[in-house]
C-alpha cells in the first residue's frame, strides 16, 4: 500500500517527522506530567485505538495509580488482515513513535516501555529499533533518560499468531507470554496492566501525534477536523477507487471526499457501498457518502466504526450478505473463545448468513439474527465480539433486498434498534 | 378383507377401557415422589436442532458439574488439533481415573514422566537459560523451542512447565492459542489463504471452501497423510495479486475470481497423486 498525497486544504501531521527531534521530549520533561497532560487535553486527544478515550485523561489515571512499577506500551499490532495504516507510519515515521512513547514513559512515571508490533513488519521493527539505539547512544533514552538520571528502556516487541493481540487487555497478556484471552474492563490497563502494574497503553497513531502537539501547540491541534475528536486519522482506502492507498484524514471529512482523494471510482465501475473498519467493520450504502463524517461518532452512527482505518470500496458485482457471512466466519475463527456468545454465537451468525446467501432461510431467521446479534454484543469482553455481527446487521440495514423478501418485508416496518 | 364398520371404534374404546380400570399413572409431585434410585439423574441424551445440527457445543460445562463424574468429556483444542480435557488445571489433560485418584488423596503418576523424556532436552534447557528461567518470557521461549526443534514436543513443554515454575496448564494454554506455534513434527509445507476483505470479495471464500473439500480437512490443520498443512495467512502481502494464495511461500499469480474454484480443485488433484 502506498501513500496517497492528501488534497490541499487537508492538515497533514502523522508523517511529519519532527523538525528538531526530541525537541517535544524535552519540553515534556521541562513541562513536567501534570503541564503535559493538561496539554494534550487542551488538544483534545484521543485515542485511535477505537476506545477514543482523552490521551491526556488515560496517562492522568495511570500516573496516579498507586504502584511500585508503571509501564508505558506502542501498540503497533494491527489486527485486521491486509490493513496497513500503522505499518506505513512506523516505516515512514518511526521518530515520532519512540518520542510520543517516550513522552508517556515519562509522564506516567514508567522506566520500561515496549512497542508491540506484528513480526511480519520487519522493516518497521529495524526503523523503530534503529531509532531507539541512536537515542540510547546520544544519551536520550536508556540508562539515563535525557541525562536526567532516570532509567527510560524502550523495547520493540515482534508478536504473531493471533488478531486478538491488537486488543489492549490481550496485549498485555501477549506482552507476559500468556493465553491471548481479554479480561473484563474496568479495571483497565491504567489500573492493571502488563505484570498486573499500571500501564498505559497508546495505538502508535496516537503517540505519533503527540511530539506535533508539543512542537505546535494545542491550540493548532484542537482546529484540526471534528472539535469533539479533533486530529487527523490515518484511512487506508482500497477495492474499486482509482488510487488505493493510506491517506491521512482530518476527521470528520465527509466520505465522498475520501473517495474523491483516492481519485473516485474506478473507471468502468460504480461504488454501491463502502466497508468501514475491516473485518468487524459495517456497510455504509452510497446515499450516505455525503452526509456521513469519518469520525467516530459520525460512522458509529451509521453502524460502523473507524477501527483499523480501513475503507473498501464495493461495486455491484459484490454480494452483500455473501460478503458479510464471510467477514462473520472470519470473526468466528479468530474468536478466542473465552466469552460463549462470542465463540458461538459469532458461528450462529455466520451459519444464519449463510442460509441467507443460499436462499434457505426460514421466515424466522431475520429476527433470530437480530436477537443473536444483540447478544452478541451485550454480552462482549471486547471490541472483537462487540463488532463482529456488525456487517450482517449493516448489511441487513441497508441491503435488505438482497437478503431475500423475508428481510425485505420485516425491514419496511423499522423497529427500534439498538444503540 | 374388506372392512366392517365400527371395528377402529371398538379398539379404540378397548385401550381407553383399559386405562380406564389401570392404576392412575399421574404422581402428586413433591408431595409423592416418584418411587426412583437416588442418585438417578435420568438419561443423558445429545439433542440436536430444527436444522439437524448437533446442539452440543463441548462446553465441557456438563462435565465439570457432574458430581459423580459419569460424563468424561473430550474435544479438540482451539487450532482444532489436539484432543484436550478443557477446564481447571486439576482437569487439565487429566483422566478421570488419574482425577479421581487425586480428589482420593493418592500421588498421581506422570504419564510423560514415567515413560522418560522421549527427545534431547539440552536445547530447551539452553533456552530456558538464556531467558533466565522468567516465565513472563513465555512466548519467545516456545518460539525458540520451535526454531530448535521444528515443532513444540510435549516433553519440551513439560520441562519448560518444571524449570520456570509456570503451570503446564498455563504453557499449554500459550502454545495452543498462538497459531504460528505448532505441534505436528515433520510438516514443512503449507497452503495458506488471505481471508481480508479485499481478497474475500475476489474470491478467497471460494478458494478456502473447495481447498477444504478436497483436501478433507479443516484451515488451521495438517493433512493426515501428508507434510501438509492448511492455513490462513496472517497478514496480506502489500500489492498481492487477490485473492491471494501462498504455497510454501510462494504467491500464486494465475488466479482471479472465476477460476478460483477450479484452480484450487485442480491444486488438490496434483497434491493427491
Amino acid at each position: 500500500m502506498k501513500r496517497l498525497n492528501a488534497p490541499k486544504g487537508w492538515s497533514q501531521l502523522l508523517f511529519v517527522a519532527p523538525t528538531e527531534p526530541w525537541a517535544a521530549l524535552r519540553a515534556a520533561a521541562s513541562a513536567g506530567a501534570a503541564g503535559t497532560t493538561a496539554t494534550l487535553i487542551a488538544a483534545g486527544l484521543r485515542g485511535r485505538g477505537g476506545g477514543g478515550f482523552l490521551t491526556g485523561a488515560k496517562w492522568q489515571a495511570t500516573a496516579a495509580e498507586p504502584a511500585s512499577q508503571y509501564f508505558a506500551v506502542a501498540n503497533g499490532y494491527e489486527s485486521d488482515p491486509a490493513v496497513f495504516t500503522n505499518r506505513l507510519l512506523m516505516e515512514e515515521n518511526p521518530q515520532a513513535i519512540v518520542e510520543g512513547l517516550a513522552i508517556a514513559a515519562l509522564t506516567v512515571g514508567a522506566r520500561e516501555a515496549f512497542i508491540a508490533v506484528r513480526a511480519e513488519y520487519t522493516e518497521a521493527i529495524k526503523r523503530l529499533e534503529a531509532v531507539i539505539a541512536n537515542a540510547e547512544r546520544e544519551g536520550i533514552l536508556g540508562a539515563t533518560l535525557l541525562g536526567t538520571g532516570r532509567e527510560l528502556i524502550i523495547t520493540v516487541r515482534p508478536l504473531q499468531g493471533s488478531s486478538m493481540i491488537g486488543e489492549e487487555t490481550v496485549l498485555m497478556k501477549a506482552l507476559a507470554g500468556k493465553r491471548g484471552q481479554p479480561e473484563q474492563t474496568p479495571p483497565y490497563p491504567s489500573e492493571v496492566g502488563y505484570l498486573g502494574k499500571p500501564t498505559a497503553v497508546n495505538n502508535v497513531a496516537t503517540l505519533a501525534a503527540v511530539p506535533w502537539i508539543l512542537n505546535n501547540g494545542a491550540e493548532a491541534f484542537a482546529q484540526i477536523g471534528d472539535s469533539a475528536q479533533p486530529g487527523t486519522v490515518l484511512v487506508q482506502i482500497s477495492g474499486s477507487v482509482a488510487n488505493p492507498g493510506v491517506i491521512e484524514v482530518p476527521t470528520g471529512t465527509p466520505l465522498n471526499e475520501i473517495i474523491a482523494a483516492a481519485g473516485g471510482t474506478a473507471s468502468g465501475a460504480s461504488i454501491k457501498a463502502l466497508l468501514a473498519g475491516g473485518p468487524t467493520g459495517g456497510f455504509i450504502p452510497a446515499n450516505l457518502f455525503g452526509g456521513t463524517p469519518y469520525s467516530g461518532a459520525g460512522l458509529k452512527g451509521v453502524g460502523a466504526h473507524i477501527g483499523s482505518g480501513a475503507l473498501l470500496a464495493l461495486d455491484n458485482s459484490v454480494a452483500i450478505p455473501e460478503l458479510a457471512t464471510m467477514l462473520t466466519r472470519w470473526c468466528a475463527d479468530e474468536a478466542c473463545g473465552k466469552t460463549i456468545p462470542c465463540r458461538i454465537g459469532t458461528r450462529r451468525l455466520a451459519e444464519i448468513g449463510q442460509r441467507f446467501v443460499d436462499g434457505l432461510a426460514g421466515p424466522a431467521d431475520a429476527e433470530r439474527l437480530q436477537k443473536l446479534a444483540a447478544d452478541v454484543t451485550d454480552s462482549a469482553l471486547c471490541a472483537h465480539e462487540a463488532l463482529a455481527p456488525s456487517p450482517l446487521l449493516t448489511g441487513v440495514r441497508y441491503f435488505a433486498s438482497e437478503f431475500g423478501p423475508a428481510v425485505a418485508a420485516s425491514s419496511a416496518t423499522p423497529t427500534s434498534g439498538r444503540s | 378383507m374388506p372392512r366392517i364398520p365400527g371395528t377402529g371404534l371398538l379398539s379404540g374404546m378397548r385401550l381407553t377401557l383399559t386405562r380406564f380400570f389401570q392404576p392412575k399413572r399421574t404422581v402428586l409431585y413433591p408431595e409423592v415422589k416418584p418411587d426412583i434410585a437416588p442418585r438417578n439423574r435420568g438419561r443423558l441424551e445429545l439433542v440436536t436442532d430444527e436444522h439437524g445440527t448437533l446442539k452440543c457445543e463441548t462446553c465441557f460445562q456438563c462435565a465439570q458439574a457432574c458430581p459423580i463424574e459419569c460424563i468424561d468429556m473430550g474435544g479438540t483444542d482451539t487450532k482444532g488439533r489436539f484432543a484436550v480435557h478443557w477446564g481447571p488445571a486439576e482437569q487439565y489433560a487429566e483422566r478421570r481415573e488419574e482425577s479421581a485418584m487425586r480428589r482420593s488423596g493418592r500421588t498421581v503418576s506422570d504419564a510423560a514422566a514415567a515413560t522418560g523424556a522421549t527427545i534431547n532436552t539440552a536445547k530447551v534447557d539452553e533456552i530456558l537459560e538464556a531467558h533466565d528461567y522468567d516465565p513472563h518470557h513465555m512466548l519467545a521461549i516456545l518460539e525458540e523451542i520451535q526454531a530448535a526443534y521444528g515443532y513444540l514436543p510435549v516433553d519440551a513443554l513439560k520441562r519448560v512447565s518444571r524449570a520456570t515454575g509456570a503451570w503446564y496448564a498455563m504453557v499449554y494454554g500459550t502454545a495452543t492459542f498462538y497459531k504460528h506455534l505448532a505441534f505436528e513434527p515433520g510438516v514443512t509445507r503449507s497452503i495458506a489463504v488471505c481471508r481480508c476483505a479485499n481478497c474475500l470479495v475476489s474470491g478467497a471464500g471460494s478458494v478456502m471452501g473447495t481447498l477444504s473439500y478436497e483436501f478433507g480437512t479443516e484451515f488451521g490443520r495438517a493433512i493426515p497423510w501428508s507434510n501438509l498443512r492448511l492455513e490462513s495467512l496472517p497478514s496480506h502481502l502489500p500489492d498481492a495479486p487477490s485473492p491471494l494464495v501462498v504455497i510454501d511461500g510462494e504467491p500464486q499469480r494465475d488466479l482471479s475470481a472465476k477460476n478460483a474454484a477450479s484452480w484450487a480443485a485442480a491444486l488438490a488433484g496434483r497434491y493427491a497423486a
